[in-house]
């Protein structure tokens, strides 16, 4: 259609430039910042050893060497001990100090200076630096984000957690990879966890007792340490678990509250160290021979480091640094000591040596699994520590080798060929693990560089055979061989090490670095693109200049100043992270600043403000809309009832209330279809398709009303009609709006009748709202026409209140816009103040999972996807883009001027474009701003979960208004 | 000199008391009573209302216009009954920008809204009573050429820009008291409301000046 301004397409292109620029700079600042790792739904097996090159050998070695010790040997023990490594340790103490840094446990004597909170654990140090001992202090070293829930996840899969693990838990953060926890329960060990709550959540069922306490409340120091305490001491005492997790948080408490250099934290610290006094004292008088802890093994560790201020989950130094105390309670033979690590050795206190060695928590899931003697998680890329290992050596002597004539030397060397033997356990599981990565995942691993891992494996795998054909062929007689630093386990380990160690490397580079060249060209192509929009906007105002009466370029500056600096306030709020929590009250302050302001013009121009006053009313129930919804995301969805109990004194059973619940929607499903007749009955052309579309709408809401109906429980339904308005009513649903959106099309495309082009418009805009209302409103549910009508009378008040000030502002108010640009921002804070009332926030439990399962019963990710996108989306973006037309058209219908109904496209498309710039400015602020925040402790919690929303949403918004100029135009 | 004029010193020394009389009251919660407005927003509010209240009244009421038809007396009634309705229209547009409602809120909702209403909404009724061509004028106002105008209509915008300001620390998660409402946005509208009153006075000079020099 020629329209004043040129060819359609002309009005169209910048909308397509705008996407793709758009797509171009998300995809690349995605890349760049969002480190996407996908969850694989293996486990690993006992049985599986049989396939790895080392089965054979191992379990020959095994079949000949191993003999059970007499006392103990029930079959299902004996079955254990014969899974994947030998089991080095019988039962094993964790206590995980939560946000130990490494300088609380290393003594000051490693540090330049002596701060205050150093020396509180005497009792680590004096275990560490003690003669002939078998305690070592390590520096751990934990990898980005260091969050407590991602480190734990970390911890236990021997993975890196990203901020995106891909997988099936759509929501849950129960854990669903294979992990050290699931691989003891499975492999009958019993598993006591007492303290933070957070271990419940990834493991809801795996804990054979748990004493869990919660942590939500960061400035309670004591509850669930003294809940640890409580149950501690006296569980070392029982029989009954195998490995015991003791979780402490008062450190990492006191440090958010207090920071590092305070009382409180010095007192917590002095807590912790008469605490693992006593718990060193019960262990060591109960390690005599047949004792409760002969052969346990005590692990005290952090789980990440802290800042000063007592901030963590970047990847700064002091964040990453915690530290890890292991100790077994019998020592090892003074010959294997020799492989622990002394390059970093300082006097402590006493003037003793103490060694300190570096330990990644990356390791920490598969030196464990190795000392239990149980399969590594699927998913692990760690190595197996051999120091830690070194540490539990005592266990070869007398059960490995079954011979006690050995010399010193052949210590050493069994303990190698052992090590060597869990080394190519371990190797051949992380490269089964790193291929079937590479072949399953959404975004591989770079091919060169896993080329150069296959070829260390490959390496280290020839290494392995040579020695077995040459060194290991005379079987039962490891003393034979040397330990020198040339035989050939010693090569061995150094070949499997070298593996091991790149392909850490190859996966961190993969899941824990921001790649800034590509965040800082996605920003770029961002500014770019909002270059471009506001080039187009003034290229239309060229175009539409002839058309105008006056054009007064300066204008009144405060109505032009004011719409963008409310743009700008929204825009810049991004960059605090309390104000992204209070996003939906910060809208709707911003939404009622720009009612206030148009009130005041109204009132200016000596007007009865109704509409103004009717849309500021509006906007108030919209905020206790989304108070109530802030409310439901701290607390339980119980607030409306409690709500309504206060105010109306009903209680929650009260049966007039449920009534009105049930009732009220559907009385509004009325409402919406009546005012649907009204606009309908309105418009002057195309009969047979306004019946349609009347038909098709009344069908649906009809079935959304026999749906609602079906899930109250008001009156006894028959069964049947109970199936049908579950899942037949929702399905159907969806195939009418389905249907129109393809008949609105199709007759869009195919009428060539020559009507004016608002009322043709009107028609067309009207037909995509009819087709797409329905979907939304069931999924959003019973607010869903609460909702909609909101959405419908702010819209009509935005609308009438503008229609007064038209004229007007053709002629007087214009600067840099065309069209008046208050109503378009009142229209999108609108949508963003209805995203927030219909009970979604910006994080991933925001998302209303129900939602996806309206009308369907079974998990489909791509059907089950789109539905929750439709529900994300719907009010907030569908909805209100589709209908962007009616701000034009109801405004041109009555307007008096010729010259204005040949611009209408010219209008739309400025319309269009401001809306998407609003949209595109909002976006770039959080892109700025995730990349400035981007060490920030909330970024994974707030931050991201944020860019992710906006980056989405920026895309719909564009496609939408893409789709919508080709479809109207 | 036209009429409804103002001098230049008649206008400081009108602000000048508004602002000794807000400075008294707050000194008089401070020291008299010893409560602030972080630990006590309602009875602070309060005795400012108290002391505040009765100098705007009467200082606007001493500048009113339409001196013939309209005695002192009836210029400070007039404000008296526009306190609370000043005090109703500020509450709702208080309550629609988001303020909180509830049990314990209200006292300092109502007592925070007449001070605003005596900011803003009570100058005017003293001086305009239900003149509908001033208020048109005021509410039209782009350009101040009356110093009436700019002593009414300067500083009731400083306070009601200063407490929208105000309202931005609301949000952060600092867990200082003085974020809580009505705390903040009350010392943005008195901060705001000082601007106000100083760039009338300083606009009301300049006009006088700029009168002077057209009558030479």
């Amino acid at each position: 259609m020629e329209t004043a301004g040129g060819s359609k397409w002309s009005l169209i292109r910048p909308f397509l430039v705008i996407l793709l620029v758009h797509s171009l700079a998300i995809y690349l600042f995605t890349r760049g910042f969002l480190l996407t790792r996908t969850e694989l739904a293996s486990f690993s097996h006992c049985s599986d050893l049989t396939h790895s090159p080392c089965s054979s050998i191992s379990s020959s070695h095994r079949r000949s060497n191993f003999t059970p010790p007499p006392d103990e040997s029930p079959d299902e023990l004996h079955q254990d001990r014969r899974c994947w490594t030998k089991p080095a340790v019988d039962r094993l103490v964790i206590i995980v100090l939560d946000a130990l840094r490494f300088d609380f446990v290393a003594p000051s004597t490693f540090f330049k200076d002596k701060k205050p909170w150093m020396d509180k654990l005497r009792v680590l140090q004096k275990l560490a630096s003690a003669e002939g001992s078998s305690a070592r202090i390590f520096k751990a070293i934990a990898d980005p984000p260091t969050t407590s829930l991602q480190r734990l996840k970390g911890l236990t899969t021997g993975g890196l957690p990203t901020f995106i693990d891909v997988g099936n838990s759509f929501g849950a953060p129960a854990i669903v990879e294979d992990n050290l926890i699931h691989q003891l329960v499975r492999n009958g060990k019993r598993v006591l966890m007492m303290g933070d709550d957070t271990w419940l959540q990834l493991f809801p069922d795996h804990f054979n007792t748990s004493y869990p306490y919660p942590s939500f409340n960061v400035k309670d120091l004591d509850t669930v340490d003294n809940g640890v305490i409580e149950h501690l001491l006296p569980s070392l005492y029982k029989e009954d678990w195998d490995v015991l997790i003791a979780h402490f948080l008062g450190v990492d408490h006191a440090g958010h509250i207090f920071g590092v250099d305070s009382a409180q934290m010095i007192q917590k610290l002095e807590q912790y160290n008469s605490i693992l006094e006593e718990v060193v004292d019960v262990l060591k008088s109960e390690s005599g021979a047949g004792g409760l802890h002969e052969n346990t093994f005590l692990i005290v560790m952090g789980d990440h480091g802290q800042t000063t201020n007592g901030d963590h989950g970047g990847g700064t130094a002091e964040e990453v640094e915690t530290s890890l105390f292991a100790m077994s309670l019998q020592s090892p033979p003074a010959s294997v000591s020799s492989v622990l690590d002394s390059s970093f050795c300082h006097p402590d206190l006493d003037g003793r040596k103490l060694c300190v060695g570096i330990f990644e928590q990356l390791d920490f899931a598969v030196t464990i699994s190795a000392l239990l003697g149980i399969p590594f998680p699927f998913g692990s890329i760690g190595r197996v520590d051999p120091e830690i290992y070194a540490l539990s050596a005592h266990t070869w002597e007398g059960r490995g080798t079954g011979t006690n004539d050995c010399q010193p030397s052949s210590d050493l060397a069994a303990w190698k060929q052992n090590y060597a033997n869990a080394l190519c356990i371990n190797s051949w599981q992380v490269k089964r693990y790193i291929d079937l990565y590479s072949a399953t995942s959404v975004i591989g691993l770079p091919t060169e560089d896993l080329n150069h891992v296959s070829e260390l494996y490959s390496q280290a795998q020839t290494n392995w055979s040579d020695t077995v054909s040459s060194g290991y062929l005379p079987m039962g007689t490891p003393h034979r061989i040397q330990d020198s630093e040339e035989s050939p386990f010693q090569q061995k380990i150094d070949a499997y090490s070298d593996f091991l160690e790149s392909v850490a490397k190859l996966a961190r580079s993969a899941w824990t670095e921001f790649d800034g060249t590509l965040m800082g060209v996605g920003l770029s192509c961002m500014l770019v693109s909002l270059a471009i929009h506001l080039l187009a906007i003034r290229r239309l105002n060229i175009l539409c200049k002839p058309y105008q009466n006056a054009l007064n370029i300066l204008g009144n500056y405060f109505s032009l100043v004011s719409p963008l600096l409310l743009v700008a306030i929204r825009a810049a709020s991004f960059l605090s992270n309390s104000y992204i929590l209070a996003e939906g009250s910060v809208a709707n302050f911003l939404l009622a600043t720009a009612g206030i302001i148009r009130l005041q013009r109204s009132i200016r121009e000596w007007k009865l403000p109704t509409d103004e006053l009717f849309f500021l009313i509006l906007s108030t129930i919209i905020r206790f809309g989304i108070e109530i919804g802030m409310s439901k995301e701290s607390s339980a969805s119980t607030f409306l009832f409690t709500f309504s109990k206060n105010i109306f004194g009903i209680n929650e059973g009260d049966p007039l209330l449920t009534v009105l619940t049930d009732i009220f929607p559907i009385i509004l499903l009325f409402v919406l279809a009546i005012m649907f007749y009204k606009f309908i009955s309105g418009i002057c052309c195309w009969p047979h398709f306004r019946y349609i579309l009347y038909f098709g709408t009344v069908c649906s809401y009809l079935l959304i009303a026999l749906h609602w109906a079906s899930e109250s429980n008001l009156m006894p339904i028959s069964l049947f009609v109970q199936y049908t308005g579950r899942n037949f009513a929702p399905q159907v649903v969806y195939a009418i709006g389905f249907g129109l959106l393809v008949l609105s099309v199709l007759s869009r495309f195919l009428d060539s009748s020559r009507v004016k082009p608002t009322a043709r418009m009107t028609v067309l805009s009207l037909a995509l709202v009819s087709s797409w209302s329905p979907t939304i409103l069931i999924l959003l549910g019973r607010q869903g026409p609460f909702a909609v009508l909101i959405f419908i009378s702010g819209a009509w008040f935005i609308v009438k209140s503008w229609r007064e000030g038209w004229i007007e502002s053709t002629r007087r108010d214009l600067g840099a816009f065309v069209i008046d640009p208050i109503p378009v921002i009142q229209w999108s804070f609108l949508a963003v103040c209805l995203f927030f009332y219909t009970g979604h926030w910006c994080t991933f439990d925001g998302l209303r999972y129900g939602a996806a399962f309206v009308g369907f019963d079974h998990f489909n990710i791509i059907r089950q996807g789109l539905l929750l996108a439709i529900d994300t989306f719907g009010v907030s973006h569908i909805l209100p883009i589709l209908s962007i037309p009616f701000i034009i058209t109801i405004q041109l219908q009555n307007s008096k001027e010729n010259s204005a109904e040949g611009n209408t496209f010219l209008y739309l498309t400025q319309v269009f474009l401001i809306y998407g710039l609003i949209t595109a400015t909002t976006t770039t602020l959080t892109i700025i701003c995730v990349t400035i925040q981007r060490r920030h402790l909330m970024v994974w919690g707030l931050f991201a979960p944020k860019y992710v929303f906006d980056a989405i949403g920026l895309l719909v918004t564009d496609a939408l208004i893409f789709m919508a100029s080709l479809y109207y135009y | 000199m036209g009429y409804g004029e103002i001098t230049a010193s008649k206008a400081l020394a009108l602000h000048f008391l508004c602002g000794v009389g807000l400075a008294a009251g707050y000194g008089i919660a401070r020291l008299g009573c010893d409560v602030s407005l972080v630990a006590d927003p309602a009875r602070t509010l309060r005795l400012l209302l108290v002391v505040e209240g009765p100098v705007i009244i009467g200082i606007y009421g001493w500048v009113r216009r339409d001196r013939e038809h309209c005695s002192y007396s009836k210029a400070v009634a007039r404000g008296l009954l526009g306190l609370p309705i000043g005090a109703l229209l500020n509450a709702f547009g208080a309550i629609v920008l988001g303020a909180p409602v509830g049990l314990k809120y209200w006292l300092s909702t109502i007592y925070w809204s007449s001070l605003m209403s005596l900011f803003t909404f009570v100058p005017a009724v003293c001086v305009f009573g239900t003149s509908r061509t001033d208020w048109q004028r005021i509410l039209a106002y782009s350009k101040p050429n009356e110093g009436v105008d700019c002593v009414i209509s300067l500083p009731a915008q400083g306070a009601v820009i200063g407490a929208w300001l105000g309202a931005w620390p609301m949000p952060l998660d600092w867990e200082r008291p003085w974020q809580e409402w009505p705390i903040c946005v009350t010392y943005g509208a008195i901060a705001g409301y000082s601007v106000g009153m100083f760039s009338s006075a300083v606009f009301v000079h300049l006009l006088g000046r700029k009168v002077h020099v057209k009558d030479d």
